[in-house]
């Protein structure tokens, strides 16, 4: 069943130039030149009830100005979007009381204040009822083990804790979909670990995520599918599974050899970083050479010592995503996919 | 529309309460917040006297009747300020930050949410300083009539109107201009003016302060009523508190539709 449906959404706003010359700051006072910026251009994708979709792309892409417009908090200047069965912008009070949304850098907890006055405080804005209240905040601290912290001042708190306060707060009015904004920037491997199993538990309860993240870790422990944004167009919009076929079948390999690695020459072969003489990182591309030959190849000309072969990693594959920028890419170069039959699956829309 | 009216009361105070939290948090502050601005309430009433007392006078007005308009003025901010101006630096900060898309995901008006985050408790402070020099002047001056008394709550709540407006066009002015903390001194240049009796000003002044920028309704004119010299006319002006509130209104959502949020 849809939950999210987006359909050539744009957004242009005005801003004004300015130079960093002394004469360009001045001349500023009496003229300020305007720019049209578009932020977003055209976008169309859905969001079914249940999923979890993560929301990539580089800084300024465009990413923030959707969550924004789907959050009911910015207008577009054209195209569509329905969600909860609700546009969000035009039914913006009832609309907002059926979704959450948690941000790494904006706190909406009270500095001075321990967490569960906050608590107690968004109930009554919310008009939660005592019996639904009590009841969600025992399910919530359970789940996030925060116990005794909610009643200390929420400045002395640590970063996690404060997050996993700042999830209570976003998810005790019960909100069918949650927007996340890098929830886990900042935290130490243990905080990450338990924000990303209260998110699945409550993604298992039938909660809709949409995830925006620079933590591509966040992205491949959580999200099935990935949604990637670059300069306001969609580029990519399919499985996470698929993106590693996107860009053919790459491996990454670290090697050990008996001889200097410079002496190897393969087609195919990439090296990405040269520790020493005999140990290297090496991308290899297997459509041109498969892993067998290379073995081969590789034991033949400078002797294997130690090997490791992984996939790529992902964030290899998000700065090549993010370097096409709007380049047009078909379903079936991802997923093998003929581009009619995955468009009409809803797969990619690049 | 009594669920509704319950509904916000509930909202209201459990704000009101984690605002008084938040002002235990920091008790020497709240407590010498409290203090500072009460002395600073009390400056103009202090020359008031010393003008009196070195023989010369509002004309038509004693010194009693010129420190009633003083009192009522602080009183006025004693509950305009707490309750709606605290909106002004709410809009200042957050929009400057960006975070105020998080009042936008609430489910409540936004104006009532941007006032909620912005009530202030220090400010109740001003009613002390307000209080004291009203009983002061009202001890010196004959005791209303029953009348008098009425006439003053219509034109108090037409003065708070007033102040409320003030708010709201600081407030809204912030979306455009953003982190212009300027705003508050636009507001003290205007309604300095009304802080002292409206007979001292020119016909044409005393008009343009009661029915353009009716800053003569925030204590001139409910003094006039405390002191039995208007008549019942003088609700007409609280007529224009009304339309200057509702233009108020108009202007801060209009202003609203203009906020840009920060990038993310």
């Amino acid at each position: 069943m849809t939950m999210i449906e987006v359909n050539q959404l744009t957004k242009t706003y005005m801003t004004h130039e300015r130079g960093h010359s002394m004469r360009e700051i001045a001349m500023n006072l009496i003229r300020r030149p305007m720019k049209e910026v578009r932020a977003v251009q055209d976008i169309t994708f859905s969001v079914n009830r249940g999923e979890m979709v993560a929301f990539l792309g580089p800084n300024g892409a465009g990413k923030s100005t959707t969550l924004k417009m789907l959050t009911g908090v910015l207008h577009p200047t054209s195209g569509e979007a329905k969600v909860l069965g609700l546009t969000p912008w035009k039914q913006r009070r009832e609309y907002v009381r059926h979704i959450g949304a948690v941000f790494g850098q904006k706190s909406q907890l009270l500095w001075d204040i321990p967490p569960i006055d906050a608590f107690y405080m968004n109930k009554a804005i919310y008009g939660v009822p005592e019996a639904d209240y009590r009841r969600r905040l025992d399910q919530l601290t359970t789940l996030l083990q925060v116990g005794d912290i909610m009643k200390k001042p929420t400045r002395q708190l640590s970063l996690g804790e404060r997050m996993k306060c700042e999830f209570i707060m976003a998810m005790l009015h019960g909100p069918q979909l949650v927007f996340l904004d890098e929830p886990t920037i900042g935290l130490d491997v243990f905080a990450k670990e338990s924000i990303r199993d209260f998110i699945k538990d409550m993604n298992k309860q039938g909660v809709t995520f949409i995830l925006t993240t620079h933590d591509l870790d966040d992205v491949e422990l959580l999200a099935e599918r990935v949604i990637v944004i670059n300069h306001g167009e969609i580029v990519y919009d399919n499985a996470l599974t698929n993106l590693q076929r996107l860009l053919g079948d790459k491996k990454n390999v670290r090697i050990v050899t008996d001889t200097p690695i410079r002496q190897l020459s393969l087609q195919g072969v990439t090296v990405v970083n040269s520790i020493s003489e005999v140990e290297a990182e090496l991308e290899i591309d297997t459509e041109i050479i498969p892993l067998k030959r290379f073995i081969n190849a590789v034991n033949e000309q400078c002797g294997i010592q130690d090997m490791a072969i992984t996939p790529l990693p992902i964030e290899t594959l998000m700065k090549e995503l993010y370097g096409q920028g709007s380049r047009t890419m078909t379903a079936a170069s991802a997923t093998g996919v003929p581009a009619g039959v995955a468009a009409q699956q809803g797969d990619l829309s690049m | 529309m009594i669920a509704v009216i319950r509904s916000a009361a509930t909202c209201f105070w459990a704000v009101m309460r984690t605002k008084m939290a938040e002002q235990m948090a920091y008790r020497s502050h709240f407590v010498l917040s409290v203090i500072l601005l009460i002395a600073g309430d009390l400056v103009v009433p202090l020359i008031t006297l010393l003008v009196y007392r070195s023989g010369a006078t509002f004309a038509g007005w004693t010194l009693y009747e010129a420190l009633l308009v003083q009192a009522i003025f602080g009183l006025a901010k004693g509950i305009a300020f707490p309750l709606f101006f605290g909106m002004v630096n709410t809009t200042l900060g957050l929009v400057r930050e960006g975070t105020f898309d998080l009042l936008l995901l609430k489910p409540r008006s936004v104006l009532w949410m941007t006032m909620l985050r912005g009530l202030d408790l220090d400010d109740f402070g001003r009613l002390i300083s307000g209080g004291v020099l009203f009983g002061y002047a009202l001890s010196g001056v004959s005791a209303p009539s029953i009348t008098g008394w009425l006439q003053f709550a219509v034109l108090f709540a037409a003065s708070l109107a007033v102040l409320c407006t003030f708010a709201l066009l600081l407030s809204g002015l912030l979306f455009q201009w953003v982190g212009s903390s300027r705003v508050f001194d636009i507001f003290d240049s205007v309604t300095s003016f009304g802080m002292y009796p409206g007979t001292i000003y020119s016909k044409a002044v005393q008009q343009l302060l009661t029915y353009v920028i009716p800053v003569g309704l925030i204590a001139n004119m409910p003094a006039v009523a405390l002191l039995g010299r208007g008549g019942w006319e003088t609700l007409g002006a609280a007529g224009a508190s009304v339309v200057f509130l509702a233009l108020g209104l108009w202007f801060w959502h209009a202003m609203l539709g203009r906020y840009t949020s920060a990038g993310g």
